[in-house]
């Protein structure tokens, strides 16, 4: 599929290369994330009427697994707020360079090799789903967790080089780089022998115009989504205007696939369990699962941390290991098991975002009419701002989100399907496809039964 | 550098300034507040409140778990507000005398729900006028009466068919005149009613289930449709919860208050004994009392049973309704509850 | 274009086998309307019971009888509200004529997990769940079938 360079239009590419637009979409997120660490740890401790529960976790979390990750990839990371602080005392400016964005991180230490990978991410992600019951509905522990993740971010910024934080510990950002693999949108370069050739590497250390890529990323050897944070410095910094910003087939990363690195393939293990374990505990009728999950510390909650661990750890990765065995069996490849484990994982992608998408559709409509009274009233205090602190709760399209979740699920297995045989061709034994087709088959079925049955 | 100065700006006028004028509006905001928990979790905060005669005394009710509600006990001038979760209501409250005032959680909020209350001292310069609810002007009708409210009352009789008032308007036999006043029917019990008819010459040729709804038809006379509907209201709104909407004692607390279960905890900590809900339903129990008796026992509560007193939070005509209501479990009543 | 008539082939076979599996009628047993009476009651934070089965066209009582505090109870798909007391059972009363699966929640802010309070009626057997399934393993074949690469000629 052919792709379009979007910087061919005139206005897009000057919005893009102008730091201010960027500059006030961030501030004003900002704004909003001081908003909810103040309404978290002063505002009303009912939930679902604090403006940190409503809109961090219904409003943000819809507009990224909605909107933002399968149309933008890691669009949001372009205004993320968290490490705006951070980066200001790195960069010790809040716009751009003040003399040459190259001084960028001259005193500060890379991030040490051995936690150069994502494995920081998955531990923090499983420890936000192991207290996400109380995370997602007290506010006070949403606020220290908001403050808490700006402080880290602060302090990254502070010992190490470029974003750090949100390469390598953030745990949304984990995610979010697996999936943008899907979008229809990536940053590349036009031509590779323009950077190939290019000895100052200006768009890796910076310049006068912009820093070095703060995702740690050399654009010109650009070839998946995942650790493109979609900043624009690159824009920027490049001498040649060899910077494209393509729109493209969605996934067209995993077309052919690349192979997943082991921390990767364990988040896209993480991620597809936490859909499960979300969707049995959050929408399912059982309610002694839902006091488990909420009682930290009790022994039934050990009990669901337990089996959420092994879920997701061991048993998803576990089956899927087995299954790439047998498919081993079926027809054999001289790759080692562990390779072909996380080669075939890069399947589990598509299948994975949809099951995101298919569980947040069912929360997020049933409970986004909280936002209208938080946006007048973001505290609980009894403000009136906008005149719709009285709007009741009404769950919308409630008739239609059953039929719009198995469409998007259906959706998820079919591409991951698709990718499975790309990946088996490659591979040269097409036969692998059907354990593994198989295996996203199940993990489909176990979703449309929690969530539709 | 200009620019860089007018980014730095603009980041902070987002980021402090939103924040800034947020504490500081909240900070400027003077109007009391009223914060509502389970009683579990703090009940009232404050649970104490002052004001003057005379001038008004605005409240924000702020609820910061489940649906409460705030009423003024013994007092029509505010109706139950509802305090819901995370919707803050302001109420603005004008006592014209001094004294002590009861404010109360009107929705059911757990087992311990009627234990949330607090009191509002209203200072004013005319004492004479005091509202002192611990010492009304005339005392309740079991204490000049001199009735024990803890002494047992049951009866043993055998009350083959549920008493009705239909059929003993229809006997139309010549009631002695006294027993046609409300204060006679108050001060006695269906059984002694019941003993003196049983012994009265005129009566002799009914039978004894005849003249149970001879009683039952003076108890419905001592009462009107109004004060039942009344009685019905608050008997559902604080009652059926443990007495059950059938005032046979099986309410949703009922288990629990009788210790048959540990999932609902019944003023946990509080050291508070309960027994099980009476049953209104059970003829043995009721023919025995009075109703100045049940007023009474309304009014101040059963002791170390877990029977709230309500003397603090109904008027005396809602607790005389309350307590015509409750016949209506024993005797058949000619008098259909409309629901609001 | 006589090479492309294989696949376009495949590709009409499996559409029409998804349209099939989609929507055919299916030859569900037809089951004569009754009353049906459910008490359901709601503690923080479950309904117990938490899943109701029913007939289509059936008239269906729910009491909802609250343990602790106040509850509700929002029928998704019918758009039904009630709200309980202690002590006061509400009831909702309706003809199920809509058929499929549906949840119910909690409809008055009831502490902190309020929002994943929910339970389910089933009208009549779940033929979305059964329909996706089927079209779930047709989307397999499908995707391995039309996926796969051509092998190139040697």
């Amino acid at each position: 599929m052919p792709k379009y360079d979007l910087l061919r239009i005139p206005l897009l590419r000057k919005t893009l290369e102008s730091r201010w637009p960027q500059l006030i979409l961030r501030a004003a997120a900002l704004g909003g994330f001081a908003i909810a660490i103040l309404a978290g740890l002063l505002g009303t401790r009912v939930g679902n009427h604090n403006f940190a529960i409503v809109v961090v976790w219904i409003a943000w979390w819809a507009a990224l697994m909605l909107l933002a990750v399968p149309l933008l990839g890691r669009g949001w990371c372009a205004i993320c707020p968290i490490p705006m602080p951070g980066e200001w005392l790195q960069n010790g400016a809040a716009l751009g360079p003040v003399q040459d964005g190259s001084r960028h991180g001259r005193s500060l230490k890379r991030f040490p090799k051995s936690f150069r990978n994502i494995w920081m991410q998955n531990v923090a992600f499983t420890l936000l789903a192991l207290f996400s019951a109380v995370i997602l509905t007290r506010p006070s522990v949403t606020g220290w967790i908001l403050l808490g993740m700006l402080l880290v971010a602060v302090g990254a910024s502070l010992v190490y080089e470029r974003r750090t934080f949100c390469r390598y510990i953030c745990p949304v950002g984990g995610f979010i780089g697996l999936y943008s693999q899907l979008a229809p949108l990536e940053l590349r370069v036009v031509d590779t022998k323009i950077c190939a050739a290019h000895k100052e590497k200006s768009c890796y250390r910076g310049n006068a115009e912009g820093y070095g890529c703060p995702w740690d990323v050399f654009p010109g050897g650009l070839a998946v989504n995942t650790n493109c944070g979609l900043c624009m410095e690159c824009l920027r910094t490049c001498e040649y205007d060899n910077i494209a910003l393509n729109l493209r087939a969605p996934g067209a990363d995993l077309d052919p696939p690349h192979g997943l690195k082991l921390d990767e393939a364990y988040k896209a293990f993480i991620m597809l369990g936490s859909a499960l374990v979300y969707s049995a505990v959050m929408l399912g009728p059982w309610g002694a699962l839902k006091t488990a999950a909420y009682s930290i510390g009790s022994p039934a909650w050990w009990g669901y941390a337990l089996g959420l661990l092994v879920l997701i750890w061991g048993l998803l990765p576990g089956l899927f290991y087995l299954t790439t065995r047998a498919a081993q069996a079926l027809a054999p490849v001289r790759l080692p098991p562990r390779k072909l484990f996380a080669r075939y994982a890069a399947a589990l992608i598509p299948l994975g975002l949809t099951a995101w998408i298919a569980f947040s559709i069912s929360f997020v409509f049933a409970n986004i009419s909280y936002l209208w009274p938080v946006l007048s009233d973001p505290f609980g205090w009894g403000w009136d701002l906008f005149g719709t602190a009285g709007a009741g709760w009404t769950p919308y399209l409630s008739l239609a989100v059953p039929m719009l979740q198995v469409v998007v699920l259906l959706g998820g297995l079919f591409w991951s399907g698709r990718t499975a045989a790309k990946i088996a061709a490659e591979q040269g034994a097409r036969r692998h496809v059907w354990p593994v087709t198989g295996f996203n088959t199940l993990v489909t079925i176990g979703l449309l039964w929690l969530l539709v049955g | 550098m200009k620019k860089e100065w007018l980014a730095r700006l603009l980041v902070l006028a987002l980021v402090v300034g939103f924040s800034a004028a947020a504490l500081y509006a909240r900070w400027a905001d003077r109007t009391l507040e009223v914060h509502a928990a389970m009683p579990e979790k703090g009940g009232w905060l404050p649970n104490t409140l002052t004001a003057r005669a005379d001038e008004p005394l605005t409240l924000r009710l702020i609820s910061d778990d489940v649906v409460h509600g705030f009423a003024i006990g013994q007092s029509d001038q505010q109706p139950s507000v509802d305090i819901l979760p995370g919707k803050p209501v302001e109420i603005t409250l004008l006592f014209d005398k001094p004294g002590t005032y009861t404010y109360y959680c009107t929705r059911w909020c757990g087992p311990n729900h009627w234990r949330m209350r607090g009191t509002i001292e209203v200072e004013g310069d005319d004492s004479s006028l005091a509202n002192d609810p611990s010492g009304p002007v005339a005392p309740p009708l079991y204490l000049m009466l001199g009735i024990d409210l803890d002494a047992p009352h049951d009866v043993q009789v055998d009350v083959t068919r549920q008493p009705s008032a239909r059929r003993g308007a229809a006997l139309d036999t010549n009631l002695p005149a006294e027993m046609l006043s409300r204060e006679y029917v108050r001060a006695h019990s269906p059984y002694e009613v019941w003993q003196t008819l049983r012994e009265t010459p005129a009566a002799s040729p009914l039978s004894d289930a005849d003249l149970w709804d001879l009683v039952a038809r003076l108890w419905e006379r001592s009462t009107t449709p109004d004060a039942l509907q009344t009685g019905a209201q608050l008997y559902a709104q604080n009652c059926a919860t443990c007495h059950g909407t059938t005032g046979a004692g099986d309410g949703v607390f009922a288990a629990a208050l009788a210790g048959e279960t540990s999932a609902t905890p019944i003023s946990p900590g509080l050291g508070h004994e309960t027994v099980a809900p009476t049953d209104f339903s059970d003829p043995a129990h009721m023919l025995g009392a009075s109703p100045a008796l049940l007023h009474g026992k309304i009014i101040r509560g059963g002791m170390g049973t877990g029977m709230p007193s309500w003397g603090l939070i109904f008027t005396d005509e809602q607790t005389w309704a309350l307590t015509d209501y409750l016949w209506t479990f024993t005797f058949q009543f000619q008098f259909k509850e409309t629901t609001p | 274009m006589m090479k492309s008539s294989p696949a376009l082939l495949r590709n009409a076979v499996f559409l029409a086998a998804a349209l099939l599996v989609a929507f055919a009628p299916l030859p569900l047993p037809q089951t004569p309307p009754a009353e049906r009476t459910f008490r359901i009651d709601a503690t923080q934070f479950a309904f117990a019971p938490a899943v109701l089965t029913v007939n289509p066209g059936d008239r269906v009582t729910i009491e909802l009888t609250s343990l602790d505090v106040v509850h509700g109870l929002y029928l998704d798909g019918y758009d039904l509200q009630i709200s309980a007391d202690p002590g006061q059972t509400a009831t909702m009363t309706f003809v199920a004529d809509r058929a499929g699966s549906f949840r119910f929640r909690c409809a008055a802010t009831c502490g902190d997990l309020h929002p994943f309070m929910i339970g389910k009626l089933h009208v009549g057997p779940n033929t979305l769940l059964w329909r996706s399934i089927g079209l779930a393993l047709l989307a397999m074949f499908a995707a391995v079938m039309l996926g796969m690469p051509r092998l190139r000629k040697a």
